[in-house]
């Protein structure tokens, strides 16, 4: 049986009045990508930001590699070895390209520089653009950019929300590719509205709907179930 | 396998590391800045006036304490209105140990910068301690509850700090005033002398120390932080920790630099150490240089303290120049409505300070390259 890295039990987590997250549930397998898919204000984004210690849940367990980390504050998540790529990007605009990677290199050691050398690989702009203010990039570097950060450190899980949103399809198909390639070294929770994107990369799917797990499976089998598919994502 | 050894070719990280390096000595800003650090050490043998000695001292401190407030600030993105309250607590330090309850000797001098460090450490720890985890704005009015209050004790305890009247600290040795070691270069070695330079070399040292600190590891996760508090805490920084690192050492800076104002002034009271005028005008200045440049201090301390003094004697030019006219004599009497003016040009044509702005078009021509 393949290892579950991530387990998320009957988690409920408010906005201030807003009871946002009603139940989700979700395992992610080791080395799979686990596509969180749902209509907008669905609360996957929650989850994500619940996941990473952003939002306290009030009710449920969050399991990361059998450890509880329901009440862990964010950068004691993330040291062990959880990376979040946001929505919208959230690079550090007034610092360089160089330095935004630096920023986010916890430890600098040979594994480190590694990771660093297959990042400028997958994405020259960004070692074109080393020494630029990260506030002048284009979105699509800059997504780059964030998803460069989560993954020069040894993550053991990648939490990836929304990549392609407000891209060019051609820098989509740039980030899919680079995505591809990363997903050998760690397993992915990603968030994603476009299905085209989803369905390339996912092997495993949950579906959310107000703030509930309603749906899961392989993401094969979702591909071909347009019934599921035109209920919950209305296409 | 990856060889760590030195005969290894340099990964891109150093590579990065030994560009910039080298980088640092074919900047023109480099020539730049020796040449003002010549001007600041020229000016007792260039300049025979003791008001523009005090002015370039006096711009050299306030520099400096820009220097650390943008630190806090600019580099972090903590808004304290107490900065200036560990400036008075460092001149207070000087103040009390010289010239109330010790005396003039050196290890009084040492122990009164001693105390001023640690008192202003330890205060910022504790009011960071329990109020950096609340929001920006109830930081800001904590710390200046806490000058509001430093201030008010300063005038009240009027037995140990000569209340209003303050106090006038004796300097040892080669400070003190009758202190005399002949000519050198046509200058009078005198206490004045000394002292400008003693307080000279401090301030380059730790305005050299605050550099290497914000462009360290460190100061790069500080701005990541003023960018960008929850990304940086999602990457695995505890950012409380961080902010209490700079404010202490922000108020460490400053409670030094009162030390040394008051050793150059030889006088403290809590209008000249503690009082909100000086937090305003910290403020002034780094709004004017722009903020998170850090040089930008020099700007704003050069531009609002040459106002400050040269601008009154506008009335006695008013009065040379108009003998016959009281409109325009009265007119050049209103040299604060002038520095208003200048303060809202410099605003509007350099919105982000002058060397923030300056910085800005640099970069978006080098971009456009």
């Amino acid at each position: 049986m393949p290892e579950i890295i991530l387990e998320v039990e009957d988690v409920h987590t408010y906005i201030g009045q807003h009871h946002i997250l009603q139940g989700v549930s979700l395992h992610a397998r080791a080395d799979a990508v686990t596509v969180l898919l749902g209509r907008n204000g669905a609360g996957k984004t929650t989850t994500m930001r619940t996941i990473v210690g952003l939002l306290h849940p009030t009710q449920g367990a969050i399991r990361f590699a059998g450890r509880d980390i329901r009440r862990l504050p964010p950068y004691e998540i993330a040291r062990l070895g959880i990376g979040y790529v946001p929505e919208g990007q959230g690079i550090f605009a007034t610092l360089t390209v160089d330095e935004n990677i630096r920023v986010a290199m916890l430890e600098e050691d040979a594994e480190s520089r590694k990771r660093l050398e297959q990042i400028f690989a997958l994405f020259p702009d960004l070692e074109r653009f080393r020494h630029a203010r990260a506030g002048s990039l284009s979105g699509g570097q800059k997504q780059m950019l964030s998803i460069a950060r989560a993954f020069v450190n040894r993550n053991r899980l990648l939490l990836i929300d929304e990549p392609s949103k407000g891209l060019a399809p051609i820098i989509i198909d740039h980030l899919v590719t680079a995505l591809r390639a990363m997903k050998q070294q760690a397993t992915v929770l990603l968030v994603e509205q476009n299905f085209q994107v989803a369905s390339a990369l996912g092997d495993d799917f949950y579906l959310i709907d107000d703030g509930r797990t309603v749906h899961r499976g392989p993401m094969e089998a979702l591909v071909h179930d347009h019934a599921l598919k035109k209920r919950y994502l209305g296409i | 396998m990856t060889s760590d050894g030195p005969s290894a070719a340099p990964t891109p990280v150093q590579a990065s590391r030994i560009l910039e390096r080298e980088a640092r000595f074919r900047q023109p800003t480099l020539y730049l800045r020796l040449a003002l650090t010549a001007a600041f050490a020229l000016a007792p043998v260039l300049l025979p006036s003791f008001q523009l000695m005090d002015l370039m001292l006096k711009i050299a401190l306030f520099a400096t304490l820009v220097a650390s407030y943008d630190v806090v600030i600019g580099y972090t993105g903590i808004v304290s209105f107490g900065h200036a309250m560990f400036f008075g607590f460092g001149a207070y330090a000087v103040g009390l140990s010289l010239g109330k309850f010790g005396a003039p000797t050196y290890g009084y001098l040492a122990l009164a910068f001693a105390l001023g460090v640690l008192v202003s450490a330890a205060l910022a720890l504790v009011i960071g301690a329990f109020s950096l985890r609340v929001k920006a704005l109830f930081f800001a009015m904590i710390t200046l509850a806490f000058a509001e209050y430093a201030l008010i004790l300063a005038v009240q305890l009027s037995h140990l700090t000569g209340g209003e009247d303050g106090i006038s600290p004796k300097l040892p040795g080669v400070f003190a005033v009758s202190f005399t070691a002949g000519k050198v270069l046509g200058v009078d070695v005198n206490g004045r002398v000394v002292t400008y330079y003693v307080v000279l070399v401090v301030c380059l040292a730790l305005f050299l120390t605050m550099s290497r600190f914000v462009h360290s590891p460190l100061g790069r996760t500080l701005q990541a932080i003023r960018d960008n508090e929850q990304r940086a805490e999602a990457l695995g920084y505890r950012t409380f920790i961080f902010q209490l690192i700079s404010s202490s050492f922000g108020s460490v800076v400053a409670a030094v630099l009162g030390g040394c104002y008051a050793m150059w002034v030889r006088y403290v009271n809590p209008e000249s150490a503690l009082s909100i005028q000086i937090m305003l005008d910290v403020l002034l200045m780094v709004i004017i240089g722009g903020m998170g440049t850090l040089y930008g201090g020099i700007i704003g301390a050069a531009v609002l303290l040459t106002a400050r003094t040269l601008l009154p004697d506008l009335r006695a030019v008013g009065t040379l120049m108009f003998p016959g006219s009281e409109i325009l004599q009265r007119l050049t009497e209103r040299w604060l409505l002038y520095f208003g003016i200048l303060f809202i040009l410099v605003v509007f044509f350099f919105p982000k300070g002058v060397i923030g702005t300056v910085r800005e078009v640099l970069s978006r021509r080098n971009a456009a390259r």
